[in-house]
C-alpha cells in the first residue's frame, strides 16, 4: 500500500494539492487576458444595454438584429442586458473604471464618463448626414470637447400621461395648458378621489421630467449658461417652489413624494392616481394588458409656466469604450446598427418609444399610427438637458445624481420653508461647483 | 500492519529518488500543509478584501473622477464631507437605522428562540419556516415588500381599513412620508434579520443543561428566575457575538434602503453606505466616494476591538 493513500481509497492530501494545483492553472489559464492580434478578424463583440420597458424592442434586436450582424460578417455578439430601472449609469461606470470586457454599448448620462469612450465622430457625422441630421440639442450631451463622444439614439421622451374620463368626469375636457390651470384641475380631481401622482422621490427620469421644465417654465435655473454661477437662487425658484407645495398638497397622493422610477407606473395601472409624467410605457403595457384603461388614456404635453413649456431629456447613446481591443470591429458594428436598414425597424418596433434624434423619422408613418404617441415626438421640439442651461458636464451629472433639486422640492413638500430648501441647495451645489 | 508483518517483508528495493521523499516528508509536515492550506483562502481575501480596501484607502486620498487621472488632494475629500449636509444626514439616519433595528432584532429574536425552544407539534416546520426571510435574496424580497407598504394596494393598509383604524384608500404614506420611511426600512431590516438572531440564541439555548434549570426550579426560582438568573447569564456570550455581527451587518446595509427608497423620500433614508454609492458610482466621484465609504470604518473598528476585548476576557 502506498505510504500516502488512504485505506478507504479516499483522496490523499498529496492527491488534494494536485487537483487543486491543476484546477487553479486552468481558471487561470482561462481567465488570461489575450489581445487580438490587430489583423485578425474578431470571433466576438460584447455589447451592453439597459433592458428596455418595451419588450419588442429588446426582442427586435435580440431576434433580428444580433442574428442578421451573425450571419452577414460571421461575428457574434455578446448581449449583455442590465436591468432597467437606475443600474446602468453604474455599470457603465463599473466598465470604464475596471476596463471590463465589454466593447460598446448604450450609454446615459455620459457626462460622467466621457474620457473613457472612443471618438465617434465619423459615425455620428455619417449617420446625421444620411438620415436628416440630429437634433441640435442633443450635440450637447454627444459632442464634447469639438469630438462626438457617443452616436444619439432616441428620447425616452416623458410627458404627462392622464386618464381622459376622470378628466372628463370633472369637467376637464382638455389637458391643462398652463401650470396654474393643472393645479386647479389636479385639485377638482383629487377631491373626487383622483389624485395626481407626480414622483419626487430618488429616482432618475420622471421626478427630474417634471420638476426641472416646472422650475424652467417658472424662469428659475439651477446654473447659469457659464457652467460655473450659481443660480439658483431666486424668486422665480422660490415660486416654483411654493408652487409645488400647494400642488403636493391639494392635488397629489401623499405617497408620490418618495416614488422611485417604477413607482408612478404602478399606480397609474392600478387606478390609484389620474394624471403623472412618464414615458409612453404606460400607455403600452395598458393596452397590452388592461384593454380598458387602454382606452380612457392620454398623453399630454407639460404645461406651460410664464416663462413658456420645457421638457426635459431622457437620452439614450451608443458609445465605443476606449479600451476595447480593437475599435475597427466595435464601429463597424455602431455603424451597421445605426444605418436606416436596421434602425428604422428597431424604433418601429418600440412604437416610437425611443423618438429619434434624427430628422428623417420626423414624419415617420409610425407616428401616425397610435396618434396619443404624437406629444412624445414634439417633446423634442422644447426639450432641453437636464443641465440647461448650463453644459451637461459631470458636476451637473453630480446634482442629479445627488438629488439636490428634486429634495428641494419634496423638503418643501414635508413643511420645510422656502428659504430654508433652497438654501439648503444651494449649499450642495457649492459643494459641486466650488 | 503488525510487527510481524513488518519483520516478515521483504526488503524494500533502495528509494528512486531522494529528492522526491524529501519533497513529501516536507508536504507533510504540519507547518508547511497547514500554511498550504491557508494560502489559497488568504490569497483570495487579499485579492478581493484586501486590494480593493487598499485601493479604496488610497482613492480616498485623491481626486479621481471616472476614467482620468488621479490628483492628490490630501483631506480634501474628507473636509469635502465634513461640510456636506447629506453626508452628515446619512450618518445620524446610519445611527438610528443600527441601533433600532439591532434593539429589535435583538428582543424579537431572544423571543423567538425561546419559544423555539419549547417543545409542540410542527417545530421542525416552524423553525425552517422561520428561516425563509434570511435565505430570500434581499432584493427579491424588498420589491415584495414595496407592494405590502403600497398605499392603495398594500397588505399594511388594507389591514388598517379592515380594522376601521383608517377610512379606504386614506391609510398613511408607507414610503412617502418622512418618518414613516426611516421606521419602514428599520422594519424591512428587523424582518430579515430576526431568524439570524433567533436561530443562533437557539442553538445557544440548547448548550444550557437542563441540570441548572432543574436545581433553580428546586431552589425556587419561577419562570422569570431561571430566565434572569440562569438563561440569560448562560446566553451573553452567544448574544454578544449576535449582535455584533448584526451591527456590523446593519450598519453596512445598501440594498434594502436601495431598492425600497433609494434613500428618499428627501434624504429621510439615505444610509452612509448609499450616500457612497451615490457620489462614487451614481455621480462618478470615486475618491469622494472612496472617502465617504471609508468613514464608516472607524465605526467598525470600535466594533470589532469591543467584540475582541469581550473574547479576551471571556
Amino acid at each position: 500500500m502506498a505510504r500516502y493513500q488512504h485505506a478507504d481509497g479516499s483522496t490523499s492530501r498529496r492527491d488534494f494539492l494536485k487537483l487543486a494545483a491543476v484546477g487553479a492553472a486552468g481558471v487561470s489559464a482561462e481567465a488570461a487576458w489575450r489581445p487580438r492580434r490587430a489583423d485578425a478578424k474578431p470571433a466576438q463583440i460584447t455589447f451592453m444595454r439597459e433592458s428596455s420597458y418595451v419588450k419588442e424592442f429588446d426582442e427586435h434586436f435580440k431576434n433580428v438584429l444580433i442574428p442578421r450582424y451573425q450571419q452577414e460578417t460571421g461575428i457574434k455578439i455578446v448581449y449583455e442586458i442590465i436591468a432597467a430601472g437606475g443600474s446602468a449609469v453604474p455599470r457603465t461606470v463599473a466598465i470604464v473604471e475596471s476596463k471590463a470586457p465589454v466593447d460598446a454599448g448604450w450609454m446615459q448620462q455620459e457626462w460622467l464618463y466621457r474620457e473613457g469612450l472612443l471618438d465617434v465622430s465619423d459615425i455620428a457625422e455619417e449617420v446625421g448626414k444620411k438620415q436628416g441630421g440630429w437634433y441640435p440639442e442633443i450635440k450637447s450631451q454627444s459632442v464634447w470637447e469639438g469630438k462626438w463622444k457617443t452616436v444619439p439614439f432616441g428620447n425616452i421622451g416623458q410627458a404627462m400621461v392622464y386618464r381622459r374620463d376622470w378628466f372628463d368626469q370633472a369637467g376637464i375636457t382638455t389637458f391643462p395648458d398652463t401650470w396654474e390651470e393643472f393645479l386647479e384641475a389636479g385639485t377638482k380631481l383629487k377631491k373626487a378621489g383622483h389624485p395626481y401622482g407626480m414622483s419626487m422621490g430618488h429616482g432618475f427620469a420622471d421626478n427630474n421630467s417634471w420638476l426641472l421644465p416646472l422650475l424652467w417654465g417658472f424662469g428659475g435655473q439651477v446654473v447659469a449658461k457659464d457652467g460655473k454661477t450659481i443660480t439658483l437662487d431666486s424668486n422665480e425658484t422660490a415660486k416654483a417652489v411654493d408652487y409645488v407645495r400647494k400642488l403636493y398638497k391639494d392635488a397629489c397622493i401623499d405617497d408620490c413624494i418618495g416614488w422611485l422610477d417604477p413607482a408612478n407606473n404602478k399606480a397609474f395601472l392600478t387606478s390609484q392616481i389620474s394624471c403623472t409624467n412618464n414615458a409612453m410605457s404606460i400607455l403600452i403595457s395598458a393596452k397590452r394588458d388592461l384593454p380598458d384603461m387602454g382606452k380612457v388614456t392620454d398623453h399630454a404635453l407639460n404645461p406651460k409656466g410664464p416663462k413658456g413649456r420645457f421638457h426635459s431629456l431622457v437620452s439614450c447613446n451608443h458609445g465605443i469604450f476606449a479600451h476595447t481591443p480593437d475599435p475597427a470591429a466595435a464601429k463597424h458594428f455602431l455603424r451597421w446598427l445605426m444605418d436606416p436598414k436596421q434602425v428604422a425597424a428597431w424604433y418601429r418596433s418600440a412604437q416610437m418609444y425611443h423618438a429619434p434624434y434624427l430628422h428623417a423619422y420626423d414624419k415617420d408613418e409610425e407616428w401616425d399610427k397610435e396618434p396619443r404617441f404624437k406629444p412624445y415626438h414634439k417633446v423634442l421640439e422644447t426639450g432641453k438637458l437636464v443641465s440647461w442651461p448650463a453644459p451637461a458636464d459631470r458636476r451637473a451629472g453630480e446634482v442629479v445624481n445627488k438629488w439636490i433639486i428634486i429634495d428641494m422640492f419634496a423638503k418643501a413638500c414635508t413643511g420645510t420653508p422656502t428659504k430654508t430648501v433652497i438654501a439648503e441647495a444651494v449649499t450642495g451645489l457649492k459643494q459641486i461647483y466650488g | 500492519m503488525s510487527r510481524v508483518a513488518e519483520a516478515a517483508r521483504p526488503a524494500q528495493p533502495a528509494v528512486p529518488s531522494v529528492r522526491a521523499f524529501r519533497l513529501r516528508e516536507w508536504l507533510e509536515r504540519e507547518a508547511v500543509f497547514s500554511w498550504l492550506m491557508l494560502t489559497p483562502p488568504l490569497l483570495f481575501l487579499l485579492a478581493f478584501l484586501g486590494y480593493p480596501f487598499c485601493y479604496g484607502v488610497y482613492l480616498s486620498f485623491v481626486r479621481r473622477p471616472v476614467a482620468q487621472p488621479a490628483t492628490f488632494v490630501g483631506l480634501n475629500n474628507f473636509l469635502h464631507l465634513y461640510n456636506d449636509p447629506i453626508f452628515w444626514q446619512a450618518v445620524w439616519n446610519t445611527f438610528r437605522f443600527t441601533a433600532a433595528a439591532t434593539v429589535l432584532k435583538l428582543s424579537g429574536g431572544l423571543a423567538m428562540a425561546l419559544v423555539m425552544h419549547q417543545h409542540f407539534r410542527f417545530k421542525g416546520l416552524t423553525r425552517a419556516l422561520l428561516l425563509l426571510p434570511f435565505i430570500v435574496p434581499t432584493v427579491l424580497s424588498t420589491v415584495a415588500w414595496q407592494w405590502i407598504f403600497d398605499p392603495g394596494m398594500g397588505m399594511f393598509n388594507r389591514l388598517l381599513a379592515f380594522f376601521d383604524l383608517v377610512k379606504q384608500g386614506q391609510g398613511p404614506s408607507w414610503l412617502g412620508n418622512p418618518t414613516l420611511a426611516m421606521v419602514s426600512v428599520i422594519l424591512v431590516n428587523t424582518w430579515r434579520g430576526l431568524p439570524f438572531f433567533g436561530i443562533t440564541i437557539l442553538a445557544g439555548l440548547q448548550t444550557i443543561p437542563d441540570e441548572l434549570m432543574e436545581s433553580a426550579t428546586i431552589d425556587g426560582a419561577g419562570t422569570w428566575g431561571r430566565f434572569r438568573h440562569v438563561t440569560l447569564p448562560l446566553l451573553m456570550p452567544v448574544i454578544f457575538i449576535v449582535t455584533t455581527f448584526s451591527i456590523i451587518f446593519t450598519f453596512f446595509d445598501f440594498q434594502l434602503v436601495y431598492v425600497l427608497t433609494g434613500g428618499g423620500p428627501a434624504n429621510a433614508t439615505h444610509l452612509m453606505a448609499t450616500y457612497a454609492y451615490s457620489v462614487g458610482m451614481s455621480s462618478g466621484q470615486m475618491g469622494m466616494g472612496s472617502a465617504a465609504a471609508l468613514a464608516m470604518v472607524p465605526v467598525l473598528g470600535v466594533v470589532l476591538l469591543a467584540m475582541s476585548s469581550y473574547v479576551r476576557r471571556s
